[in-house]
């Protein structure tokens, strides 16, 4: 790590440290892995930060070993990126993306980004076919690996009627939040780390 | 949905037919626009991308669909890394925040000084972390194996600190002084004969090699007279100044009450998470989906085999729905008949564990015909196996009896769900509990003849002193053979059971071999060895004072087996093993071992004559002798406030108290649960006013589009 401390000043360092829930060695860690991702003639302390200049696209950063088995790891990129396209993310896109799949990040912001993650149609509310989507994310995406369509529907039928306390049909972000909140497991499965 | 700017600058997403359509009205309502802010100058989440005819509406969209609550400026006391904001937003509010030091929040200054203590604090929280041993460890299990698997090892960190705890404090009262102040107390002379018996463990000298091994594994020959055992200890040390009884007692409470604060500690906060959850039935499906991903499995393999275990478990789940909504149209006969079957099998069951305990009984020789047969004297290999008898006979029940146990429960009619594992579990900690009491109830016979203290064998000293001149030692040792044969169990187990296993499994091919070959970490019978391991330690540690010591070490030892083999021969579980039932339940069926093996130390403490022969406590009338003579060594003052402790006039007030207070949480908690149910009725009821007036909007929206 000793070339590395040099690379990122200290103001940015304590900058970072502040905005995010990282420590000063993950954040080290996370440049690292981020100037590898570069094409070679970005791979420079100054290129990487400007988010002008120096954007990965989402398929290399699919490539992260952490990644590459995620079924969600397409909305994963895609909730984190703040390009335009919302194809590929900055160095302080990873940062956040990592920040937020942390240790020390709060249940609360994990459920938000949680939701976010699982809001397939970014309409902003958990509906049957975002529901759909997820379970067949989990279960597998081909035709013999996803439940019947019966199964399906009972089973999209008993989670709305555990978790949508308004009765509208769709699970929004509070009641989301709610049903996280009862279920300790979650903080613990929502991570990553390099 | 085409975007279309409307007069106000507004951005309403049309729908297909005339005005605005439904989820277009609601997804207007501040409620949701709260969620899809993104910070300041940022596009707000769900707008139409490009969104570049907004930028410059962006300010007026944001103000508009954001009325309310001015997200621009977050509470004050709200750490700006927790705004779930792009970190360009957040470094604009920080520079903002930045350069208005000055301003003063109304009614938060006492909560400013906080505030600045924990941002200071902040660098430093993140240090106990770093010290905790095998993070990454833990994360890779829970990644791969499950939150069950980690959650074993997490307890076996957690019982390793408490036994280094354990030893240090024993160490440090009883260890140290005797080697730094004291002169090492002889054994007593042989020749000497006393009304008490004699007692004689002087080692013979220079001993063969069998002899050594034999020794060391029973606790007898030279580990007899050392410090590992109650009998070497003295009585007083030089100097006079430092009261070894009294701190070879303390210790042990200490250690007892400090074990007791931090298990507690740990159940707590497992406490909280289930009592949070109103019931787990109620939301088993949707925690199942939304907490069923780890994001921390890494490899295209693991992934598979968790969808794979995923879509299996769902797929059981919801037969088991249907399966139990048709039993509960079961006829009357039919239940008659069920709970008939119930019955006979937890006969049966209570039957096999009779029997087990008869055999683990018989095996502690509680006459010493086996001991004192001429054929056993001879050979060494037959002496030890008749002293490793109890240990033999513990562990192969333990080993036989669950899988029986397990088929057993299995025809009780349940179905397949965690109501089997709980069940299951009850007559695991039963059995392995159990055991250990039989073991001990043995042992006090022989001690005590049996309760009988007119018996003409117990009658001179209050103890059966020609058999067991020093008894302490001799439990000290039952308690230390049990901790090796464990160890050794630990170890034999994965060469002789599991690798044949899974060389088999290799070997033949088909489902027979998939059968055999998939080995899964069976976490509630491993927790359980753990918990019986720490509780022959609480019982022996009185008697055995390097017990805890010993236990580090095995359980250090323990630690990297397990991880080793886990990794070189088991597979991912083909069930999901809630962490939060886990985290609540193992340290409760700790507190049970604690308060099991309080039991035999305290009657041992105020009951049992110690042995006049050996110990720190010889010639007391009772180990706890020592105390109320101590505390006539104090000033009147202290004495007087410590005998108040004791009478009545303490007690009552402090009972009467405390259920006091027990009545008004639970009051507390019940008034709480109530309000909850009735928010939640209030939140539907308002959902459903809104969801009806944004219905009306949309008609009359058509409608007028209709008519003109």
């Amino acid at each position: 790590m000793g070339s590395s401390t040099s690379q990122l000043s200290k103001e940015l360092l304590s900058e970072y440290q502040e905005l995010t829930f990282l420590t000063k060695q993950e954040i080290l860690l996370a440049h690292k892995t981020f100037i590898e991702l570069l094409p070679p003639e970005s791979q420079n302390v100054v290129d990487s930060l400007t988010a002008q200049v120096s954007r990965v696209p989402t398929e290399k950063v699919l490539t992260l070993p952490e990644l590459k088995a995620n079924p969600f790891k397409d909305r994963i990129c895609r909730v984190f990126s703040t390009a335009p396209e919302k194809d590929s993310l900055s160095f302080e896109d990873f940062l956040d993306l990592l920040s937020v799949f942390s240790d020390a990040a709060t249940p609360d912001i994990k459920s938000h980004y949680a939701f976010r993650i699982f809001d397939f149609d970014d309409d902003g509310t958990l509906n049957k076919e975002d529901l759909k989507q997820l379970v067949n994310r989990l279960t597998g995406t081909e035709e013999d690996t996803q439940l019947s369509p019966s199964e399906m529907n009972q089973l999209i039928q008993n989670i709305l009627e555990e978790s949508d306390i308004d009765r509208d049909g769709t699970i929004n972000l509070s009641e989301f939040q709610h049903v996280i909140s009862r279920s300790p497991d979650f903080t613990s499965s929502f991570k990553i780390v390099l | 949905m085409e975007a279309g700017g409307a007069s106000g600058g507004q951005w309403v997403p049309r729908g297909p037919g005339p005005g605005p359509s439904l989820p277009a009205l609601l997804s207007q309502l501040p409620s949701s626009a709260t969620v899809r802010y993104r910070g300041p100058g940022i596009p707000p989440w769900g707008a139409p991308e490009p969104c570049l005819e907004q930028s410059g509406q962006g300010h007026q969209a944001r103000g508009k669909a954001a009325p309310a609550t001015s997200p621009e400026e977050p509470p004050e006391s709200q750490a700006l890394r927790e705004l779930p904001w792009p970190m360009e937003a957040k470094r604009y509010l920080w520079k903002r925040q930045g350069d208005r030091p000055t301003k003063q929040v109304v009614g938060m200054r006492g909560s400013k000084g906080a505030l600045l203590l924990g941002r200071a604090w902040a660098p430093l929280a993140g240090i106990p972390k770093m010290l905790e041993p095998w993070r990454t460890t833990l994360m890779k299990i829970g990644g791969q194996y499950g939150a069950g698997t980690e959650s074993y090892f997490r307890l076996l960190r957690f019982l390793l600190g408490l036994n280094i705890l354990g030893a240090l404090f024993q160490g440090a009262l009883t260890l140290l002084p005797l080697f730094l102040l004291g002169p090492l107390p002889q054994p007593p002379s042989p020749g000497v004969s006393q009304p008490c018996g004699s007692y004689d463990p002087r080692p013979g000298g220079l001993v063969d090699y069998p002899t050594l091994l034999t020794n060391l594994l029973s606790g007898e020959g030279h580990l007899e007279w050392s410090p590992l055992f109650y009998g070497f200890y003295p009585v007083q040390l030089r100097g006079g100044t430092f009261q070894l009884p009294l701190a070879y007692l303390l210790s042990t409470f200490v250690s007892g009450l400090l074990c007791l604060l931090l298990i507690l500690r740990r159940s707590v906060s497992g406490l909280k998470q289930t009592l949070l959850s109103e019931s787990g039935a109620l939301t088993s499906y949707s925690h199942r989906i939304f907490s069923a991903w780890d994001f921390r499995l890494q490899g295209a393999g693991p992934a598979e085999l968790r969808r794979r275990a995923l879509r299996y478990e769902l797929q059981v789940e919801l037969e088991e729905a249907a399966a139990r909504k048709s039993a509960e149209a079961r006829s009357r006969g039919q239940w008659a008949a069920l709970w008939g079957a119930r019955t006979l099998l937890n006969l049966l069951m209570l039957a096999l564990l009779g029997a087990a305990f008869y055999g683990i009984y018989w095996a502690t020789d509680p006459d010493g015909r086996l001991q004192n047969d001429p054929v056993v004297q001879e050979v060494p290999i037959l002496k030890l196996l008749v002293a490793y008898l109890p240990s033999i006979f513990m562990s192969g029940a333990n080993l036989i009896l669950p899988p029986v146990l397990g088929l057993l429960t299995g025809l009780e009619g349940y179905t397949r769900s965690r109501q089997v594992q709980l069940i299951l579990l009850r007559w695991t900690v039963f059995l392995r509990l159990a055991s250990l009491v039989v073991l001990l109830g043995s042992l006090w016979k022989q001690i005590t003849c049996g309760g009988n203290p007119e018996a003409e064998a117990c009658a001179t000293c209050g103890y059966a002193y020609r058999e067991l001149p020093c008894w302490e030692t001799r439990l000290g040792q039952e308690m230390y053979k049990l901790l090796l044969f464990d160890l050794l169990t630990c170890l034999a187990v994965p060469l002789l059971v599991q690798f044949p296993r899974k060389l088999l499994g290799s070997m033949c091919g088909g489902p027979l071999g998939r059968l055999l070959g998939t080995l899964e970490f069976q976490v509630p019978d491993e927790v359980l060895g753990l918990v019986y391991g720490q509780t022959l330690v609480w019982v022996g540690g009185f008697y055995c004072p390097l017990l805890a010591l010993l236990n580090t070490a095995k359980f250090l030892l323990l630690f990297y087996l397990k991880r080793f083999t886990l990794f070189t021969f088991f597979s991912p579980a083909s069930r999901t093993f809630r962490a939060s039932t886990a985290n609540f339940f193992f340290p409760l069926v700790l507190l049970l071992g604690l308060a099991l093996s309080a039991v035999p130390v305290l009657y041992g403490i105020f009951v049992i004559p110690p042995s006049k022969l050996c110990g720190p406590f010889q010639g007391q009338v009772n180990i706890w002798a020592s105390i109320p003579n101590a505390i006539q060594g104090l000033s009147q003052g202290v004495r007087d406030f410590l005998f108040s402790l004791g009478t009545l006039s303490f007690a009552v007030p402090l009972m009467l108290a405390s259920s006091i207070l027990m009545v008004y949480t639970l009051t507390l908690a019940s008034s709480y649960g109530r309000l909850v149910s009735t928010l939640k009725g209030h939140i539907k009821m308002e959902s459903e006013s809104k969801v009806l007036l944004a219905k009306r909007i949309v008609e009359l929206g058509g409608k007028n589009h209709d008519l003109h």
